[in-house]
């Protein structure tokens, strides 16, 4: 027969649990409302942003005009994936899905004879990737706490720049966690170089509409349009994945919330009926003690 | 009127009908008024200046970024941007923009004069 205070105790463990998980859930909640509106009103800037790039680039006929940046390098060796993981644990499958997904595009990559280099984002993926035997070049961490999101962005974008042009890199690929909705999040590629077509495309039929006149010229343009792409598709990709973040976080503390709850109704549920069967225990006792008086 | 749209990484700081809005394109001063021909431009640091009837509506400080001009439609993607009428001489050096900018001599030293003489009053 299960000990009383024993279960007792469980019982109170798990409701302090409940309490924790019921927590984070509700703070996970009103961070999730933040991050989202965040991402949302750094879409327009993005979306514009690619809009004059595509009409740009559009408007060169020759892609050999076009810097390699924009284009990439023809015999590609050196493929970058950029990582963006959470800083925190307690997200359910948020970065475990990631890394499974990343291994296998890394050895998708390796099968196609290119060779790759990892940049994470967040301390997870930074202490998972340091176990492996790939080449890590840089790490960034700490992105949610005091809107640092646009700095580090920043940071990564002068980095990738920097090993682009030291041509230790021939392609840059970022991989991040998609908000799909609060329940569902994607692991999701972009290619940062060479610039990803199908968003070049999509909009050219619009950008055909009108032929712009440019200032300075196309080339000065460029060199001044380049990193800033890639500065907002970093800052969007941070952004997303800090939603997604967040709405991971959300949806497995409700789940512990609503397990820590079950517990606590089966174990009370013993505690019950033990209870009860020691009173009919000690009753017995009494009254065959009576009788044979 | 056109309809005149400032941007920033982070969000829209402002959509309006404008008369008139004068921008500091890289290569000299230009008016966005509705009917002009297509056209991107980046921007240098200097003053942004909506007008109407001849006159300063309001006024901005913008540190770069880009314009997009077309019909009845004119986006300015700004990398930071201040009200002036929020600075003047003796406190601009304490804003966010000039503390964002530090480290980048031409732009403050545009800051400081827009702030203390804008080219357009």
């Amino acid at each position: 027969m299960p000990n009383l205070k024993e279960l007792k105790n469980r019982i109170s463990s798990v409701k302090s649990t409940r309490k924790i998980t019921s927590a984070m859930k509700m703070v996970a909640a009103s961070k999730l409302r933040r991050a989202q509106e965040l991402a949302e009103s750094s879409r327009v800037y993005a979306d514009s942003l690619s809009f004059i790039l595509s009409s740009l680039a559009g408007n060169t006929k020759n892609s050999a005009d076009l810097p390699e940046i924009l284009t990439g390098r023809e015999n590609s060796k050196i493929s970058l994936l950029i990582i963006n993981s959470s800083d925190r644990g307690l997200c359910g499958g948020f970065n475990s899905n990631l890394f499974r997904n990343a291994k296998k595009w890394i050895s998708d990559q390796q099968g196609q004879g290119k060779s790759v280099k990892i940049m994470t984002v967040g301390k997870k993926a930074s202490s998972f990737y340091k176990k492996t035997d790939l080449d890590i070049v840089a790490s960034f961490e700490d992105l949610n706490s005091n809107d640092r999101q646009l700095q580090v962005s920043e940071e990564i974008k002068n980095k990738i720049m920097e090993l682009f042009e030291n041509n230790e890199i021939d392609e840059v690929s970022i991989l991040f966690n998609k908000f799909v909705s609060a329940i569902s999040q994607e692991p999701t590629y972009q290619s940062l170089i060479p610039l990803s077509n199908d968003e070049t495309s999509e909009d050219e039929s619009e950008s055909n509409n009108a032929i712009f006149e440019f200032e300075p010229d196309k080339n000065e343009l460029l060199e001044y349009l380049v990193p800033r792409n890639f500065l907002t598709q970093i800052y969007r990709s941070v952004l997303e994945s800090s939603a997604s973040e967040h709405a991971a976080r959300m949806t497995s503390m409700d789940n512990a919330t609503r397990n820590a709850g079950d517990m606590i109704d089966r174990l009370t549920l013993t505690y019950n009926r033990t209870r009860q069967a020691f009173i009919t225990k000690e009753l017995i006792e009494i009254i065959s003690g009576a009788e044979a008086v | 009127m056109i309809n005149l749209k400032v941007v920033s990484p982070q969000k829209v700081i402002f959509e309006k009908e404008v008369e008139m809005a004068v921008l500091p394109g890289a290569e000299g001063d230009f008016a966005a008024m509705p009917n002009h021909s297509p056209f991107i431009s980046s921007l240098r640091p200097g003053q942004m200046a909506i007008m109407s009837s001849n006159k300063v509506d309001e006024s901005f400080f913008v540190s770069g970024g880009l314009v997009m001009l077309k019909e009845k439609v004119c986006e300015v993607l700004v990398d930071q941007i201040e009200p002036l009428s929020d600075v003047n001489s003796s406190n601009y050096q304490q804003s966010k923009t000039y503390q964002e900018l530090e480290g980048n001599e031409t732009a403050l030293g545009t800051f400081e004069q827009v702030v203390n003489n804008p080219p357009y009053k």
